[in-house]
């Protein structure tokens, strides 16, 4: 672990460096606050000493600067200083230090002191890997692990804000699995939600890496197909079509025959601006698709000359 | 006769100290004593001008600054001299500071006079 050591004087930097290269640490130098605060900008830099006496910046304002600071990892931060005052202990806490020692430093207590810092740094980092796994849970669909109904639709506010920075279209394909109450009535729903993880997987390998895939309801699947234009969506809508439909979906009782259908849109039509309307686009179009006989695809705005193969259950 | 912990107090540096605070390592004090030195020329220096031109902040920084690497390096004496020059720098005494800056450069000799009989690493 790296250890950040700010301090001026070279004799007090020196005995620091040896005693904390002898206990296993990395250490990192800096001879005033400004050195501390640029070495301070690698986030792999979580334990640091300061000296509170420095040239330039001090190692309160750089407590200051640390703690103001958003979207790094916690910074362990033992202040040292010659001060001994209560006042001084008291002022040096209150900038954001979490700990304080006065000079000279007693190593035995220092190295002590450190482990007490790494303890706390590994605990965040603990808590931070389980937030973000709770965030994840938070944000998937439970069945397919594909992104939530939420989420997705958070996605597509920020496509559509950065398509219009960029003067680039967004586009939007909702699709849906053609009879699946009958599946779960026929086959039960153990077997419906097997053949809906694998519509899910069948989706997933035909979208790019930049594309988003959401379960939008109970069958429903929304894809986000970020930098995608009127011209390109009715080919790619026929791809998904094509890649659930060309052939049965294997389960543990048989061999399901599952189809959908597709009604997409993109930002380039009007009432379109936002995520929902152009999600209620998208609708409209499905509905059409549902209405002309299922597993075919329908383009908002176009003329509706659906692409379908078969009919199915 | 004094017992050996008064005599202690009359020597210019407690190796006890410093060694257990630098892990025993006799030729590292060497490398940190000879630092110590250098840097003292150059305060020294510095401390002269600043005396001369009664720039009081800089004889109180100069003091902070000897205080702390004489406290690192158990330089009991100095240290005490030390924290007399930050204080005349803080309550702005130019004769305090003078004297301070005497004694000062009087401990250092006698620092390296006790040195040279008493080389870190001999057993006392």
């Amino acid at each position: 672990m790296k250890i950040l050591i700010a301090e001026d004087d070279l004799i007090s930097s020196r005995i620091l460096q040896k005693n904390i290269a002898n206990w296993g640490y990395e250490a990192v130098l800096a001879r005033s606050g400004e050195g501390a605060w640029l070495a301070l900008q690698d986030q792999d830099l979580r334990l640091s000493i300061l000296d509170w006496m420095m040239p330039g910046m001090d190692g309160i304002e750089v407590c200051r600067k640390i703690r103001r600071r958003k979207k790094y990892k916690y910074t362990y931060i033992i202040l040292l200083s010659a001060k001994d005052r209560k006042q001084d202990i008291i002022a040096g806490l209150s900038s954001g230090a979490d700990d304080y020692m006065t000079k000279p430093v007693n190593f035995l207590e220092l190295r002590a002191r450190l482990q007490t810092g790494k303890r706390i740094i590994d605990l965040e980092d603990k808590l931070l890997v389980i937030q973000n796994q709770l965030k994840d849970i938070a944000s998937r669909d439970s069945l397919t692990k594909i992104w939530n109904r939420s989420e997705i639709a958070k996605f597509l506010s920020e496509e559509l804000e950065r398509g219009q920075r960029e003067k680039k279209p967004t586009g939007v394909v909702l699709l849906d699995v053609d009879h699946f109450k009958k599946i779960n009535d026929f086959y039960g729903h153990a077997i419906g939600d097997q053949a809906l993880l694998q519509v899910v997987s069948r989706l997933k390998r035909k979208i790019r890496k930049s594309d988003k895939i959401g379960r939008y309801g109970g069958d429903e699947i929304i894809i986000i197909l970020p930098s995608c234009g009127l011209a390109e969506i009715q080919r790619i809508g026929d791809r998904l079509r094509l890649s659930v439909g060309k052939r049965g979906i294997k389960t543990d009782l048989d061999s399901v025959p599952v189809t959908v259908s597709a009604g997409c849109a993109t930002s380039e039509l009007p009432a379109t601006a936002s995520a929902d309307k152009l999600i209620k686009v998208a609708d409209g179009a499905l509905l059409k698709a549902k209405a002309q006989g299922r597993n075919c695809v329908i383009v908002a705005g176009q003329d509706p000359e659906p692409v379908r193969e078969r009919k199915n259950a | 006769m004094p017992d050996s912990a008064n005599l202690d107090k009359f020597r210019p540096i407690d190796f006890c100290d410093v060694l257990d605070r630098i892990g025993g390592d006799t030729s590292f004090l060497k490398e940190l004593l000879n630092i110590y030195f250098q840097e003292y020329v150059e305060k020294k220096r510095l401390l002269e001008g600043a005396i001369a031109r009664e720039d009081f902040t800089q004889v109180c920084e100069l003091g902070h600054s000897l205080k702390g690497a004489s406290a690192n390096l158990s330089l009991i004496r100095l240290q005490r001299v030390a924290i007399t020059l930050e204080t005349a720098g803080r309550e702005r005494q130019l004769q305090l500071a003078q004297e301070a800056a005497r004694s000062l450069e009087k401990e250092i000799q006698t620092l390296k006079v006790f040195l040279e009989g008493n080389p870190p690493g001999k057993s006392f």
